[in-house]
């Protein structure tokens, strides 16, 4: 009897029990609705620091297997800046990669890359909700402001982004940059100023 | 500045404003194929499963030896389960001696009636 209930405990435990497998469901909900909450920004994010689509999807995909695979078991509160270093890291990587292969290239005869892709229908449908004269309105806000953000160095353009589309606070900021918040504040600050000298106060 | 950005300046209440109207009109590929790579991601999650079945191997083995154990342990000590078939020593001999019929011919019966008396005495 004493061996059935030892055996019991055994198999009570977190590694062999239910428990286990619950726990493992409420892990992978949660991950979900972090992915879900973050997916849009990461991706508005990574397509201002790398201009093009494909590339930004590659490392929003990236930036989520790798926080899922070696990440996915720490606490929750630790999952947002720990994404947007991995995506930092990331893009940085691409851009790296483009500007080498752009030495390659440049001697190499290029095809009109934007005359091969497909009409997205979808994209060009018009939001339903907006009038046209302010969604021409947006429009201009848009792209001007993604274009002066583009332009930005990257590191005033990933504190900038962080901090205003992704809402981090300074000491979130710094986590997913990995440098001090003094860093931060001036890699802001900087983006700040460039951005008003090229958009205007409020533009 | 050390807090969140929303308590900023006209400009940057501005930025967030556009920055979060472009997100929401990403396109449906773009919506597509970040639902794709989160699940791309998040099938991570699945794929041990395999691994986690062969892991029950070693627990099942181990389930099966413990409950080998309790029945080899438990075997003739339960009240209810059959007598025992075995005889003591004495009450083997007694039979071999009052059975001359299991007894090979050939075989010395005064032999195993001088044994009997021995371990009787």
């Amino acid at each position: 009897m004493t061996a059935l209930v030892t055996l019991a405990g055994v198999y009570n435990t977190p590694v062999f029990g239910i428990e286990r497998s619950r726990e493992q469901q409420l892990n992978s909900r949660a991950l979900e609705q972090f992915l879900v909450s973050v997916e849009k920004r990461a991706f508005k994010i990574a397509q201002l620091g790398l201009r093009n689509d494909d590339d930004a999807l590659d490392a929003v995909q990236d930036a989520m297997m790798k926080l899922v695979q070696s990440y996915g078991s720490r606490a929750e509160d630790e999952w947002r800046p720990l994404f947007y270093r991995i995506l930092a890291n990331r893009i940085r990587d691409l851009q790296r990669r483009r500007t080498v292969r752009g030495r390659f290239m440049a001697w190499l005869p290029t095809r009109d890359e934007e005359n091969d892709e497909e009409i997205d229908l979808v994209a060009q449908a018009p939001s339903p909700e907006l009038t046209p004269a302010r969604r021409l309105e947006l429009d201009e806000a848009i792209g001007a402001l993604e274009t002066a953000v583009a332009e930005l160095p990257p590191r005033q353009q990933q504190a900038f982004l962080l901090r205003s589309l992704e809402g981090l606070d300074v000491g979130e900021t710094a986590s997913a940059m990995g440098c001090s918040e003094g860093s931060v504040k001036t890699h802001y600050f900087r983006a700040l100023a460039s951005l008003r000298a090229r958009l205007g106060e409020v533009f | 500045m050390s807090g969140k950005p929303e308590d900023g300046t006209e400009f940057e209440k501005r930025a967030r404003e556009v920055l979060e109207e472009s997100t929401a009109r990403l396109d449906g590929r773009t919506l597509s194929r970040l639902t794709q790579a989160r699940h791309a991601a998040l099938g991570q999650l699945q794929r041990p499963v395999r691994q986690r079945w062969f892991a029950w191997i070693p627990a099942g083995a181990a389930a099966a030896a413990a409950l080998a154990v309790i029945m080899w342990s438990g075997q003739g000590t339960e009240s209810g389960s059959e007598p025992a078939l075995s005889l003591s020593p004495a009450e083997d001999l007694e039979m071999l001696a009052d059975a001359p019929e299991f007894v090979d011919e050939g075989e010395d019966l005064e032999f195993y009636e001088w044994a009997a008396g021995e371990v009787e005495s």
